[in-house]
């Protein structure tokens, strides 16, 4: 019950403080608005929950697969749904924050741009496998595969192709994920930015916890009303 | 009387045969794969053909045909199996991973089959010939394997649901991203004139896709089969 305190109490912390301290990027650097930066403290977290959220999903379908019980199903699918909402956020985030900085609302020669929006289309795929699906043995089954491969396909996008393309770098990259932003980022800068991650972290896993427990209560409802 | 070991290689080879003379008696997935691809040509050439596209484009358009040609005729693998009522034969006679390579080496030779009739329309209607022939049709050859190789899986799982619609599309395209773009790259050099070393990057990309996704498709083939 306390952390659930700590989560409320911590993200409002954060979400004043992102914007009552200075913006995270120096005027010198950023190439617009130096304000838009502040969605940085939240699109980076969102983005990090999304692929988060997707690789718990893809863990769940293996253990699926290896032991065949329906509550993994369950919680690999109820990953999925809060994964996606999730990277719909940061989508929308991100494509502000590239309005503000860079002048266009999306453009596909930013790497970042392109690996949450197949991200988005992997979500999708997974839900039209779901809901093409009518038998929920044969459902749990496919939907684990196709995590399972969209989950390697996905590695490939986000970690093999950046390095090798040049196509792929012509924007100044915005420091987020893994490069000098960490090197250059304040102390105060640092604390609020490491304070959202764990609170939009916290967050997820929150309402992942309670949205498992809603479905097995259905779940078992279903059966009772069976017998 | 002895009971004979047949090599798995000669069964892999025998579900391969059987899908190549099934598919002489109806022509079906043939006529399906190469009339798309012609007429994807067609309007491609019809479209741009006057406005003389660059050769970056052509590549990228090259991969297109190929791709959407394959989306509409490589999902009959298994949907054809499971209409006819041959499914459950296939499945008793032999082991999960030689129906999963013969039918992968089926969809190979389709494809490979198309790439014979299209390449040289490709050249005619659009006026462009490969620099170097030897990066062409390797990097065409990979690409094949990989789109074979990647889809074959996804055509078993589409054969098990309900409503199949444009369910492969949905769910190869994330998968094939990495592929369509080394594959285009590699085309884009053999276009317009290039070294090895120019292709070293994603020829390994290629070739790296290929085997994994190989790979894990033959591992995760046996839960789609065994449904």
């Amino acid at each position: 019950m306390w952390w659930k305190i700590i989560i409320f109490f911590g993200m409002s912390a954060v979400i004043v403080a992102a914007f009552l301290t200075a913006s995270p990027m120096r005027a010198a650097d950023s190439l617009g608005a130096v304000d838009a930066y502040r969605i940085l403290y939240f699109h980076v977290p969102q983005a990090w929950v999304a692929s988060l959220a997707f690789l718990i999903s893809m863990i769940y379908s293996i253990r699926f697969l290896k032991t065949k019980n329906m509550e993994y199903d369950t919680k690999a699918l109820t990953a999925n749904k809060l994964g996606v909402m999730f990277a719909v956020v940061a989508t929308v985030t991100g494509s502000i924050f590239a309005k503000m900085t860079w002048g266009e609302f999306w453009n596909w020669s930013e790497i970042r741009e392109v690996s949450i929006f197949i991200l988005l289309l992997i979500y999708g795929g997974y839900f039209a496998l779901r809901s093409a699906v009518s038998d929920p043995d044969t459902r749990a089954n496919l939907s684990a595969v196709i995590s399972i491969i969209f989950a390697v396909a996905a590695l490939f996008l986000i970690f093999v192709l950046p390095r090798i393309y040049g196509l792929f770098s012509q924007h100044p990259s915005d420091s987020i994920l893994n490069e000098s932003g960490q090197i250059t980022m304040g102390a105060t800068v640092r604390i609020i930015f490491f304070s959202s991650l764990i609170m939009f972290t916290a967050l997820f896993f929150w309402v992942y916890n309670l949205s498992v427990r809603v479905a097995r209560l259905s779940a078992n409802l279903l059966l009772e009303n069976k017998k | 009387m002895p009971i004979q070991s047949v090599s798995w290689v000669s069964k892999t080879l025998a579900v391969t045969r059987k899908d190549i003379v099934s598919e002489f008696r109806t022509r079906y997935a043939v006529n399906a794969i190469v009339m798309f691809a012609l007429v994807t040509l067609t309007v491609i050439s019809f479209a741009i053909g006057l406005l003389s596209p660059s050769k970056e484009i052509l590549s990228a358009l090259f991969w297109v045909i190929l791709f959407f040609a394959a989306m509409s005729g490589l999902a009959q693998a298994f949907i054809k199996e499971e209409e006819s009522g041959t499914a459950m034969i296939l499945r008793l006679s032999c082991a999960g991973s030689i129906v999963f390579f013969g039918k992968m080496l089926f969809n190979l030779l389709l494809l490979i089959t198309l790439s014979i009739l299209i390449v040289p329309l490709f050249i005619v209607f659009l006026k462009i010939s490969p620099a170097d022939w030897i990066i062409f049709t390797g990097g065409v050859l990979m690409g094949l394997i990989g789109l074979s190789g990647a889809t074959t899986i996804i055509a078993a799982i589409v054969s098990k649901a309900s409503v199949k619609g444009a369910l492969f599309t949905v769910l190869s395209f994330p998968v094939l991203l990495p592929l369509l773009v080394a594959a285009i790259e590699i085309t884009r050099v053999s276009f317009t004139g290039g070294s090895f070393a120019d292709i070293s990057a994603p020829f390994q990309l290629l070739v790296a896709y290929d085997v994994i996704m190989i790979t894990l498709s033959s591992m995760l083939f046996d839960f789609v089969w065994r449904l």
